[in-house]
């Protein structure tokens, strides 16, 4: 327990740190911007790719699980849109992404930490914490919703493509399905929660990067404790959001 | 000027730097010697607060940076240039990016005046025509001499150069350390060198504190050095095959 509350107060120290008042803003809004690229739109690939095929596999599966002919085939596209929009998107990309992202967050800082680059930014008077940090938890905070929305237009997407090309669900009962008992809360929820995870699988890699002590092992094992903290981090918190907001 | 009074530093139950007093003057290169692992880059880090010593004050021109508030302390550190070991330069930078870095967060001047600070520094290492490459595109010695021009670059009163030599060609340490001293003596400079490298000792150790087991063990010039019959320096001497290049 005593480790685990000390890594605990640790986190929150760095982060009061990280968002503590910049030296320049100038320097952290040029930051900002890079940071949206490669957090964001870097990412754009791997998040339609995962998507599509997620938004696919939901459709081919939901229909494989409907036996009754009670259950109209409509559900099919309803299914897949609300899988979509409460769970996959926000939730299996914060995951893909805290791999991608996290792993790249923490090798990054941890790296910079070996090789004294932390220590160099130190004695030049600036936050260390600050200049590395909260541009990233910004920029993935700011860009993730964003993220998710094109991740839900894809899945989506991904199912209508075989409502198209197969007869599993016809694209009339589709597209009915998609459109059946649409609530905005639940895409709110959605984009409320992929924000919450988006300063996870920053905030989590960070920490361990910028602890990181030693050499090329301690980094590598640093990147992965970060994805693999954030990522159980993502589950509890999402288990609690929905908990919360859902029900 | 700086002034070391009394600095001590424990790590657990080891004790790394034990009462260490010394005056580091302006215009002087000051040179740090000792064994791996005597104390000496510790010392540094304590100096310019990466490590806080356990007792003990550092003045910097009678500023007590121990003493000082991190807000207080931001000031003195902008007078601060310190090259690292490895260079520590910004990958993610480019040999121009990493020396105007500094002059961007410390300080108020136009961006014009920023890129003739920069052009001057980089003519000054003889950098100029890699002003554009990366740090992964340059040889152990330019990247010695970024570092350095991106230490100096915000005008610093104080210098520090943790191990500039290491991982080097003779010839080449023979130019960074040549660099260290004309850059001390023209911009009037407190320098300190942190080294084992015997041969920076002779070239250019205008004041020469040897440290052992993190004790102020001596102190003296390079001439003082050669004549001294201290066991300790000699054998520290001795081992380190010293005086086997030429200056180029």
């Amino acid at each position: 327990m005593a480790p685990f509350l000390f890594h605990l107060g640790k986190y929150f120290i760095l982060m009061w740190r990280a968002f503590s008042r910049p030296e320049k803003l100038s320097i952290y809004r040029r930051r900002l911007l890079d940071e949206m690229v490669s957090l964001g739109l870097d990412s754009l690939g791997i998040i339609m790719v995962i998507s599509v095929f997620m938004g696919a596999v939901i459709t081919i599966q939901t229909a494989a699980n409907i036996d009754s002919a009670f259950i109209p085939t409509y559900t099919i596209g309803f299914t897949t849109r609300q899988s979509t929009i409460l769970e996959f998107s926000p939730t299996i990309m914060a995951l893909i992404l805290a791999g991608k992202i996290g792993s790249n967050i923490a090798s990054e800082i941890g790296l910079m930490r070996v090789t004294e680059q932390i220590d160099a930014l130190e004695i030049m008077g600036v936050n260390s914490s600050a200049y590395l940090i909260l541009p990233k938890i910004v920029a993935a905070v700011l860009i993730s919703p964003f993220l998710v929305i094109i991740s839900m237009f894809v899945s989506i997407g991904g199912g209508y493509l075989i409502a198209l090309f197969t007869d599993i669900v016809s694209v009339s009962n589709y597209e009915y399905g998609i459109q059946l008992d649409f609530r905005l809360y639940h895409v709110v929820y959605a984009l409320s929660k992929s924000a919450v995870f988006a300063f996870i699988f920053t905030s989590v890699p960070s920490y361990h990067g910028y602890y990181a002590a030693g050499g090329a092992l301690e980094v590598g094992k640093a990147s992965t404790r970060g994805v693999v903290q954030s990522s159980i981090i993502i589950l509890v918190v999402n288990y609690f959001i929905t908990q919360i907001f859902l029900i | 000027m700086i002034e070391v009074k009394g600095l001590s530093k424990t790590f657990g139950d080891k004790q790394v730097l034990k009462d260490i007093s010394a005056n580091f003057e302006a215009g002087v290169t000051s040179l740090i010697i000792g064994a791996s692992g005597s104390g000496k880059s510790t010392l540094a880090r304590c100096l310019v607060g990466l490590i806080e010593p356990d007792q003990g004050e550092v003045l910097y021109d009678g500023r007590d940076f121990v003493h000082m508030t991190t807000k207080e302390r931001k000031t003195v550190r902008k007078e601060i240039g310190f090259l690292f070991q490895g260079s520590a330069l910004f990958d993610y930078f480019t040999v121009r990016e990493n020396v105007r870095f500094p002059l961007d967060i410390l300080t108020d001047m136009t961006s014009k005046e920023k890129e003739m600070r920069v052009d001057s520094v980089l003519e000054r290492v003889e950098l100029t025509d890699a002003h554009a490459l990366y740090p992964s595109e340059l040889s152990g010695g330019m990247k010695k001499r970024v570092g350095i021009a991106r230490a100096i670059s915000p005008s610093p009163r104080y210098l520090f150069c943790d191990e500039p030599n290491s991982g080097l060609d003779p010839q080449t340490s023979i130019v960074i350390d040549a660099l260290i001293q004309e850059i001390t003596k023209e911009n009037e400079m407190t320098t300190l060198v942190i080294t084992h490298d015997m041969n920076s000792v002779i070239e250019i150790g205008e004041y020469i504190m040897f440290i052992h087991y993190g004790e102020k063990w001596w102190e003296g010039t390079n001439k003082e050095i050669m004549q001294t019959d201290n066991k300790e320096i000699l054998d520290f001497v001795n081992a380190s095959g010293m005086m086997t290049r030429k200056r180029v």
